[in-house]
């Protein structure tokens, strides 16, 4: 008893003492955001931010140089930490007086804090804005209308323009997020499989049926155990892995102006093809059978030989797949409605919270992270930068790395069509519980359920979350 | 004991103080919530019963219930069993019982977190040890994906939650084991009872007040079930996962339905205090106080 | 020697082993392969069929994971910020739990007994259900991103522990109290020179309970922490989920660091762990 006690004792002496000092340490960030308050006194701004901001070009005037300025941005992908603070501290260094509070926080607990802090009015300035969501946060009036600036500062032959329509307010048509990067869904291969089968790479204009007989060819099941070793193809009902497909079909989920879910004739026969990969040629496993490896593992480990989903992956794949086999990329095949091809891309953005105290810095800010000063080595490999001189750089390719075709990126991001992106989008697609359509079609992959049924199924769920947002 | 009469109330000061503030006010707010339409980011919209209409509407609710309710069915006496046995095997007088003791407990002092990997990979499809043992050990030509099917993902979480749980009740139920004076055995014995008669007769009925206590809390740990389902599966494949607690996160945090979310709260909060209400009704009839 | 192990007893013995072990063997088996992870290479992680034995075992670059661990991903900052949360909120709680509990035990006021009802039909309450008021509460005070949501309501309510100790006190034999009350003692003099040194086992376990809940939250710390030098244990682990999904051995070595400061205080208390349930006269 008496050594536990003794014991016990200094415990409790250590984290009083502990406590003391923690909670002196930690306070003091929150003196440094008064901005909680009163933020809907700047409210107003957002309707006309034009008539009070006309010194945009040269916004840090606005602001007086000796005037310390803190800043809080959020970015939502941990693996990119190291090299957004290098951008970071860039911009900082030009800036003397101001300091930018960076933080990471990987999806989708980066959702959760930022639906968290909006209810208490207490955004950062300045966060990443995703093509999923925005449409929500431009409705619920959460970010900062940022078309004056655009007007002001961006000059659109250097931009990609073209996704600029995602993160546009769908009444007023002005610019509500900067988009920093624009992704896009491709076809992955192993070149080494390919060359193991003899099958030629694919090519642009690869048609289903040629995808579908060189995925036969690479089915294998090397030690006939019964157990396929490599499956020619592999996907499961996320959304890069289907919308994909649909759009090379000339298929839409959602009607003329994405009220409604109403899936047409050619995005059914594009499910129905996908569907007939697992149950009907057993070219792709159920995605049942590759539970517990993380979906974008699969292709590096060799288990399938071609993959579809979003371009960002070349940054894992090289580190993933290392020297281990050789790949490359290319367009998702064309389906037989096809009329030209449908990209599958939506832009990555930044925006600035309506409650930003300091608008003409974020925007300043936004415009540093996504202009010029964004060299190739501090952008994410498989994301293409929306400042078109980057992008369309020598060193954008990479040649000196897998895969060697990037060039084809930069010329399907003009074929971007359409995407499934609405209020509501991440309920009714199951983006993050993999309930909604991704799990509808997920019973029909698993062969639990047919076709039709998951579509009636689907259409009644997605119109009832859509109705809320479009009575 | 004398005392003053203000007293009293000075001890109980602070936790009446927390208990307003972080307790019964946000329970009051979310109660109000649960007759809104409110997404967190503008203001609530009143809706009077609107929630609750949708709610015995939504066919994802009944699934989401019937899950409750199977976990519940599965954990609560796999928990109660399985700690009860491991109590008794603690309570022996052997060589180095102690270690076997704190080994029990070590799951339930463990972040799920930290675990939740370990299990994914014991129940993984083509990589998992489970099925490695079942097809090569047992001969099971088709084992299922576990937690990507549809009947199996909720057992199988079950399984890990008790796994996790099973130590803390095993605790009480070995200190209620250890409060059984070793006189009555003796005494049993000498009249020639049986081992099984000795649980049947001594040991179980002396344990029935601590059993009804960790009947209670089992099954309240059983409604509120989260941590699982959230570093598992997040409530795959196609909700065959999906517990109250989880979709109260769900709706809250994912689809921005805090009214929403409320209303699900305070059915959760009902059936949970109705299940208590009734526990203690029947504890006076099941609970013998013997001796 | 044949009849030495056929002694009914001996016999008895070996069974109960046999059992003791087969228990052990479930329990401890998702722990053994979390150690044997993390000293594997990568290409071992995901072998068929799957092996137990760590090929990195005594090799060199055995420590890789952890060194990687600790120095890339400050999990030691970790670890003393969630010591400083769970021990400032468990210390409370004792506190805080051992007054109520006291008052609840030994004195008569005017609705005690509704609200001890109150206190612990509050245990009912889910938290996802209160997490969004808390939170907007949390914001009003300007405590966000700060440890005293973390700390605060931990430290001023614990149903349990309140519960567990009223039992506690309730079993104390009126003597003591008397005696004390003869020599003139006041109210708090007896809870604190009588009550609080006999009850260190109930207590220590109190503590234990409290602490283990504490740094397994979840839900909490990744609403309240934003600064990643503030990170609990538990959010550590989770952000490090997103960034090596792939990489195994770091991740367990992460989950093998946030478990090994549970695991020694426990070890240590342990003892009056059971001594500590077994006289709360809950029984």
């Amino acid at each position: 008893m008496k050594p536990l006690k003794i014991f016990l004792v200094l415990l409790i002496l250590a984290f009083l003492l502990a406590a003391c000092g923690g909670s002196q340490a930690v306070e003091e960030p929150a003196v440094e955001e008064p901005a909680v308050e009163e933020p809907a006194a700047e409210e107003p701004a957002t309707e006309e931010p034009a008539a009070e901001e006309p010194a945009t070009e040269e916004p840090a005037a606005a602001e007086p140089m000796d005037e310390e300025i803190t800043m809080r941005y959020f970015m939502w992908d941990p693996s990119f930490e190291e090299t957004e603070q290098i951008m970071v501290d860039k911009f900082m260094a030009e800036h003397p007086n101001v300091t930018i509070d960076f933080q990471t926080i990987g999806t989708p607990d980066y959702w959760t804090k930022l639906e968290a802090l909006s209810a208490a009015n207490d955004l950062p300035c300045v966060f990443n804005m995703s093509a999923g969501f925005v449409d929500q946060w431009i409705s619920d009036g959460l970010l900062y209308d940022i078309q004056p600036y655009v007007d002001a500062d961006i000059n659109p032959d250097d931009y990609y323009t073209g996704v600029f329509d995602v993160v546009r307010d769908k009444n007023s048509g002005d610019m509500y997020a900067f988009p920093f990067a624009f992704v896009e869904t491709v076809l992955f291969y192993n070149k080494d499989a390919f060359d193991a089968a003899g099958v030629p790479y694919p090519t642009e204009g690869w048609t289903w049926a040629e995808f579908l007989d060189a995925a036969q060819k690479l089915t294998k099941d090397d030690n006939s155990d019964g157990v396929i070793d490599q499956y020619g193809f592999w996907f499961y009902g996320r959304y890069a892995h289907i919308e994909s497909w649909v759009y090379q079909n000339n298929g839409r989920f959602l009607n003329e102006n994405k009220t409604r879910f109403a899936a047409d004739d050619n995005a059914i026969e594009a499910l129905s093809f996908l569907d007939s990969l697992i149950h009907e040629y057993g070219v792709a496993p159920e995605p049942k059978e590759m539970e517990g490896i993380r979906q974008q593992d699969v292709f590096p480990l060799g288990l399938a030989a071609m993959w579809v989903d979003g371009a960002w992956n070349i940054n894992g794949n090289r580190e993933n797949i290392g020297d281990q086999f050789n790949w490359g990329i290319a367009p998702i095949p064309r389906g037989p409605q096809a009329t030209g091809d449908a990209a599958y891309g939506w832009p990555d953005s930044m925006a600035i919270a309506a409650t930003c105290e300091h608008p003409d810095l974020a925007w300043e800010f936004i415009n540093f992270m996504t202009g010029p000063e964004r060299t190739i080595d501090l952008t994410f490999g498989g994301k293409i930068p929306i400042y078109k001189p980057v992008a369309l750089s020598e060193e954008f390719l990479e040649k000196d790395q897998q895969p060697d075709n990037k060039e084809f990126l930069l010329e399907w991001a003009n074929y971007t069509g359409p995407t499934t992106f609405t209020p509501g989008w991440g309920e009714w697609r199951g983006y993050t519980d993999g309930a909604g359509l991704e799990g509808r079609l997920g019973e029909v992959f698993n062969g639990e359920s047919d076709l039709d049924t998951a579509v009636n199924s689907i259409t009644e769920h997605a119109n009832g979350v859509l109705e809320r947002y479009y009575p | 004991m004398k005392h003053g009469k203000l007293t009293p109330y000075l001890f109980v000061l602070p936790t009446i103080f927390g208990l307003l503030v972080f307790r019964l006010g946000p329970t009051a707010v979310a109660a109000y919530a649960s007759f809104t339409r409110w997404n967190v980011r503008t203001p609530p919209e009143f809706l009077a019963l609107g929630n609750y209409v949708e709610l015995v509407n939504t066919e994802t609710f009944w699934l989401v219930f019937r899950n409750t309710l199977l976990f519940t069915v599965i954990f609560v006496p796999g928990v109660m069993i399985i700690s009860l046995l491991m109590a008794m095997m603690v309570n022996q007088k052997l060589r180095g019982i102690a270690f076997f003791r704190g080994l029990y407990f070590m799951p339930y002092i463990t972040a799920m977190v930290a675990v939740a990997m370990v299990w994914r990979w014991i129940f993984a499809t083509r990589f998992g040890v489970l099925n490695y043992a079942l097809t090569n050990f047992l001969q099971v030509a088709d084992p299922p994906a576990w937690l990507a099917d549809k009947t199996w993902a909720l057992p199988s979480l079950a399984i890990v939650a008790v796994w996790k749980q099973v130590g803390f009740q095993m605790l009480i139920f070995l200190a209620g084991l250890q409060s059984v004076p070793g006189s009555l055995y003796e005494a049993a014995s000498i009249d020639g009872a049986s081992k099984r008669q000795q649980f049947f007769k001594i040991t179980l009925p002396l344990l029935s007040p601590i059993t009804f206590f960790i009947f209670v809390i089992t099954v309240i740990d059983a409604f509120k079930t989260f941590e699982v389902t959230f570093t598992m599966t997040g409530g795959g494949p196609n909700n065959a996962s999906t517990t109250l607690a989880y979709y109260i996160y769900q709706n809250a945090f994912t689809f921005g339905r805090m009214g929403y979310a409320s209303a699900l709260a305070m059915f959760l909060m009902l059936i949970v205090g109705v299940t208590t209400f009734i526990s203690f009704r029947m504890k006076d009839r099941l609970v013998e106080y013997a001796l | 020697m044949l009849r030495w192990i056929f002694k009914p007893r001996t016999l008895r013995a070996s069974l109960s082993y046999i059992v003791l072990f087969v228990f052990a063997f479930t329990t401890i088996f998702p722990f053994l392969w979390m150690v044997a992870t993390t000293f594997k290479s990568r290409g071992a992680i995901f072998s068929l069929p799957p092996t137990l034995y760590p090929d990195l075992l005594f090799q060199e670059g055995m420590w890789e994971a952890y060194k990687e661990v600790l120095t890339k991903h400050n999990f030691l900052r970790y670890t003393i910020n969630s010591f400083i949360v769970a021990g400032a909120a468990s210390v409370g709680q004792l506190i805080t739990a051992s007054l109520a509990g006291f008052a609840f035990a030994r004195m008569k006021f005017r609705g005690s007994s509704f609200l001890f009802a109150v206190l612990l039909s509050t245990t009912m309450i889910p938290v996802e259900v209160t997490i969004i008021p808390e939170f907007l509460l949390m914001a009003k005070l300007n405590w966000l991103d700060t440890y005293l949501p973390l700390i605060v309501p931990s430290f001023l309510v614990g149903s349990f522990g309140t519960f567990m100790l009223r039992e506690f006190f309730a079993a104390v034999p009126d003597e003591l109290v008397e005696a004390a009350v003869l020599d003139g003692a006041t109210t708090f003099q007896i809870y604190k020179d009588i009550f609080l040194p006999i009850s260190v086992p109930a207590m220590t376990t109190l503590f234990l309970i409290a602490f283990i809940h504490n740094w397994n939250e979840l839900l909490r710390p990744v609403l309240y922490i934003s600064t990643p030098e503030l990170r609990t244990v538990t959010i550590g682990l989770t952000t490090f989920q997103n960034e090596y999904g792939a990489q195994w051995n770091l991740l367990l070595a992460g989950a093998v660091i946030s478990v090994l400061p549970l695991l020694i205080i426990y070890i240590a208390a342990q003892r009056n762990v059971v001594e500590g349930i077994a006289t709360t006269g809950l029984k």
